[in-house]
């Protein structure tokens, strides 16, 4: 009974053939990425795009277990112009030390919110560069948080004890987090990394590992949006 | 698909003599029951001139190209009649069966050869075990079979072919269910019923006695100078029509699950819960149009999973009832509920369906590394490898491990038992669990930040560890060399392995199947039938009334019957006595029938089921 094959004709053959298409997709309908913005972004986010390109996608098996890599990812970067940025969701949780944590208490700042797993490769590849971002921008009122998923507190805290990660990580274990960013912009693979502006709006999401320098001038242009002294949002 | 309803087509293009009003009344086609009745250049084209070897090959009823263009030949086709020709062949239902045979065949490679969107890994081991084969197999696309050009041709063109085929005949079809009656013959007496009376009413009134008589019994009628037409059984037509429409629709339903539909497939191990999110699935194929903020936002949490097995005689090791606990929420803020998933007892929330496909056991690991510190708790899923005593395979990584990096790769069996110096599992119930490890320290190769399966060790960066295997049971402890670590295996879950579908073309799909079903049968029951008619002074002062009856299939019999009792009411309304017409005749002789010309033979041919397509 371990694997019992599904019937997989005929739809199964469009899914595929539209595979390629659909990895090529950045955003869902109405918030296009910003030609503009990636532009004066210029020599980093092109070389990540050049990088990460439309090859990702996630890569399956019928059943789940026998080979294949056990869960999504991808890879992309999109950038939303302030006109046509959804809203983020107002997530709470748990972080790994067992703290209650909510995004509302970041208005006002720019929050980068990391979805990772300790066990998932191109997590490990982005997080030192993560931190290093963080540390950069943290006195320009820039907050990071991860949401930690699929993954077990033990190894989540060693993680954080490898990669001497210094900001919190909310535990979600049941992807409510994950869930909760639905019809948004929601994390379509593991890692995925969201800019959120000063107004709590999604600015930019990066799936697949985020090196410092996208990251950087992802975030630099979101946090000079408005000065932290001029909004007072800073709370 | 070009049986004999192609003939339809040619009704009312007024190719053919016109009936009872020209000389040749009284014999021959014209004679029949109307214009153009299954007589016509038949496949509705028109002009002759593409007619000739075009229609003789695809439309293979032989009388019909002789009709339609004497002297057409090859020489005459120009760009447009080898168009046509080629349009006809494609949509004929040879070419579609061929295509559909095809389209079978070419998925055989697909189940043969691995597949790179189902086993890139397969791949790579089919590569390095036939280098020489394997790139030409990849330049045929045999790798990827369902996505390469020649597939998608294939049932491209299997698409084109039923959508050309059905499209234009859903036309006629309607043209077919708004047809008037024809005109009555002149000589009622020589269609296969027929009887008459003389009445003491004037023809008009006799006439208009016969309409309301007819159209009470939900005649279509169509009157004239003497004479009155009637046919029935349209609905015979609409339900070839409902064929027909539902035909399409089942292949846009086809379409629509592709495009909107996604499958997924999640592993999932007891005490654990996920939702319906990317992040949370092991393998997400959407539809062309399906976005991650489309998925239906359900949650579910594996309590328990039981399975049972066979314990003794000849089924031994057999499963026998799977059961999972499932609790699950259709929102996030929704009501939780409970359901019990088994094998073929999907969970169906929000339209989306939880199909148990799998399960296993995944072993319980707490590691602690060469500084004291624990890297590493929680349950590992292994694979099965056998069926019989469920011995499963998996690795454990332990990135975060220091001075190095620990990975194991281990060996997992339900009821551990010493075959000839061999430790293999002898039953699939966890009776007597044990857990053999291989430990590796160095470099997982998970920080470079490629993308690794959870279930396969990169051994390139890792060296073994000189520690000699030794089956663990619950409990146990293996304490690694040179201060490395402990692993201790504390426990051991279950896993199941969940297909997640959502098709919105399901539901059309089926409700096309049945009501293109329903069509069918309702034009293999129901007959067209028609009758005539016709009233004329007699010479004593009376007036002479001729009946007609003709049942244009020979579908089914009981026409007769029904003429019968139609012809006696309508004499019994109109005061008659026996006359000129006759006594009601049923069937006719097979003399008779052919001095009277092709009646009813051209009508046999003119209607038929799409049965015969």
């Amino acid at each position: 009974m371990s694997r019992l094959p599904l019937p997989a004709f005929p739809s199964d053959l469009v899914v595929r053939a539209g595979r390629a298409a659909r990895s090529c997709r950045r955003a869902r309908g109405g918030s296009r990425p910003a030609a503009v913005a990636l532009a004066v972004t210029a020599p980093a986010a092109a070389a990540v795009l050049a990088v990460a390109g439309c090859a990702g996608g996630p890569i399956g098996q019928n059943t789940p277990a026998s080979s294949g890599q056990g869960f999504v990812s991808g890879s992309g970067m999109s950038v939303y112009e302030t006109g046509s940025r959804s809203v983020a969701p107002v997530v709470s949780g748990t972080t790994l030390t067992g703290q209650h944590l909510s995004l509302a208490s970041y208005r006002g700042a720019v929050v980068v919110l990391n979805f990772w797993g300790s066990w998932c490769g191109p997590c490990r590849a982005e997080a030192p560069d993560l931190q290093a971002a963080a540390s950069h921008f943290s006195s320009r009122g820039v907050r990071f948080l991860g949401v930690d998923i699929r993954d077990d507190p033990t190894g989540a805290h060693a993680f954080q004890r490898t990669f001497q990660v210094t900001y919190p990580s909310l535990n979600d274990p049941g992807d409510e987090i994950a869930l909760a960013f639905r019809g948004t912009v929601p994390p379509a693979g593991i890692p995925t990394t969201l800019v959120i502006d000063r107004q709590g709006r999604i600015a930019a999401r990066i799936v697949g590992s985020a090196s410092y320098n996208a990251l950087k001038a992802l975030i630099t242009p979101v946090a000079a949006e408005h000065p932290v002294t001029t909004t007072g949002a800073a709370r | 698909m070009t049986g004999p309803l192609a003939g339809e087509g040619g009704r009312g293009t007024g190719l053919v003599p016109a009936d009872g009003t020209g000389p040749a009344d009284g014999t021959g086609p014209a004679d029949g029951t109307g214009p153009a009745d299954g007589t016509g250049p038949a496949d509705g084209t028109g002009t002759p001139a593409d007619a000739g070897p075009a229609s003789g090959a695809v439309f293979a009823d032989g009388a019909r190209p002789i009709l339609a263009a004497p002297g057409a030949g090859t020489a005459r086709l120009g760009l447009t009649g080898w168009l046509r020709w080629g349009w006809r062949q494609l949509t004929s239902m040879r070419t579609a069966l061929i295509l559909l045979f095809l389209l079978a065949v070419a998925s055989v490679p697909g189940s043969v050869l691995p597949q790179e969107g189902v086993d890139p890994s397969a791949v790579s081991q089919y590569y390095a075990a036939h280098p020489s084969l394997a790139p030409l197999l990849n330049r045929l696309s045999l790798f990827s079979v369902f996505a390469a050009p020649w597939f998608a041709a294939i049932y491209l063109l299997l698409f084109v072919s039923l959508a050309g085929c059905v499209l234009p005949r859903t036309f006629r079809l309607v043209g077919a269910a708004r047809q008037q009656p024809p005109r009555a013959p002149r000589r009622l007496a020589r269609l296969p019923m027929s009887a008459g009376f003389v009445t003491s009413l004037a023809p008009g009134e006799a006439l208009a006695s016969a309409s309301r008589l007819l159209g009470a019994r939900r005649f279509r009628l169509r009157a004239g100078d003497g004479w009155i037409s009637a046919e029935k059984g349209y609905l015979r037509e609409v339900g070839n029509l409902l064929f027909h429409i539902a035909l399409l629709a089942l292949l846009a339903s086809v379409g629509l699950g592709g495009i909107f539909g996604y499958k997924a497939n999640r592993l999932l191990v007891t005490g654990q819960s996920f939702a319906n999110t990317p992040t949370a699935l092991d393998v997400f194929r959407p539809g062309r149009l399906v976005s991650p903020s489309d998925l239906q936002p359900f949650s579910v949490a594996l309590q328990s999973f039981s399975a049972t097995y066979v314990s003794s005689g000849p089924q031994l090791d057999e499963p026998q009832t799977f059961n999972a606990a499932l609790r699950y929420s259709a929102a996030p803020n929704a009501p939780t509920r409970s359901y019990d998933l088994r094998v073929n007892h999907p969970l169906t929330v929000d339209s989306v369906s939880v199909y148990l496909i799998g399960h296993g056991y995944a072993p319980e690991f707490k590691v602690t590394d060469g500084h004291g510190n624990v890297v590493f708790s929680g349950p590992v899923p292994f694979i099965p490898v056998e069926q019989a005593g469920l011995t499963s395979e998996g690795v454990v990584k332990v990135p975060d491990a220091t001075p190095s990096q620990l990975g194991f790769a281990g060996v997992f069996l339900p009821t551990a038992a010493d075959l000839n110096g061999r430790l293999v599992s002898e039953f699939p119930a966890a009776r007597n669990p044990r857990v053999s490890l291989i430990s590796y320290a160095g470099n997982l190769g998970l920080n470079t930040g490629e993308s690794q399966s959870v279930y396969q060790l990169d051994l390139s960066g890792l060296h073994r560890l000189a520690v000699a295997p030794r089956p663990l049971a619950v409990g146990q402890s293996m304490t690694l060399p040179n201060g490395a670590g402990t692993i201790t295996f504390t426990g051991y879950r279950q896993w199941v392995s969940l297909a997640i579908t959502y098709d919105p073309g399901q539901l059309p799909a089926l409700i096309s199947g049945v009501l293109a079903l329903a069509g069918l049968i309702l034009s293999f029951m129901v007959r067209r039938r028609r009758v005539f008619v016709r009233a004329a002074a007699g010479p004593d002062g009376q007036t002479v009334v001729a009946v007609g009856g003709l049942a244009r299939s020979d579908a089914a019999g009981g026409f007769e019957v029904e003429f019968a009792e139609l012809a006696g009411e309508l004499r019994t309304a109109q005061d008659g006595r026996p006359g000129a017409g006759g006594p009601v005749r049923g069937s006719p002789e097979p003399a008779e029938q052919q001095t009277t010309g092709s009646v009813s033979s051209d009508n046999d041919q003119s209607l038929s089921t799409p049965g015969g397509e």
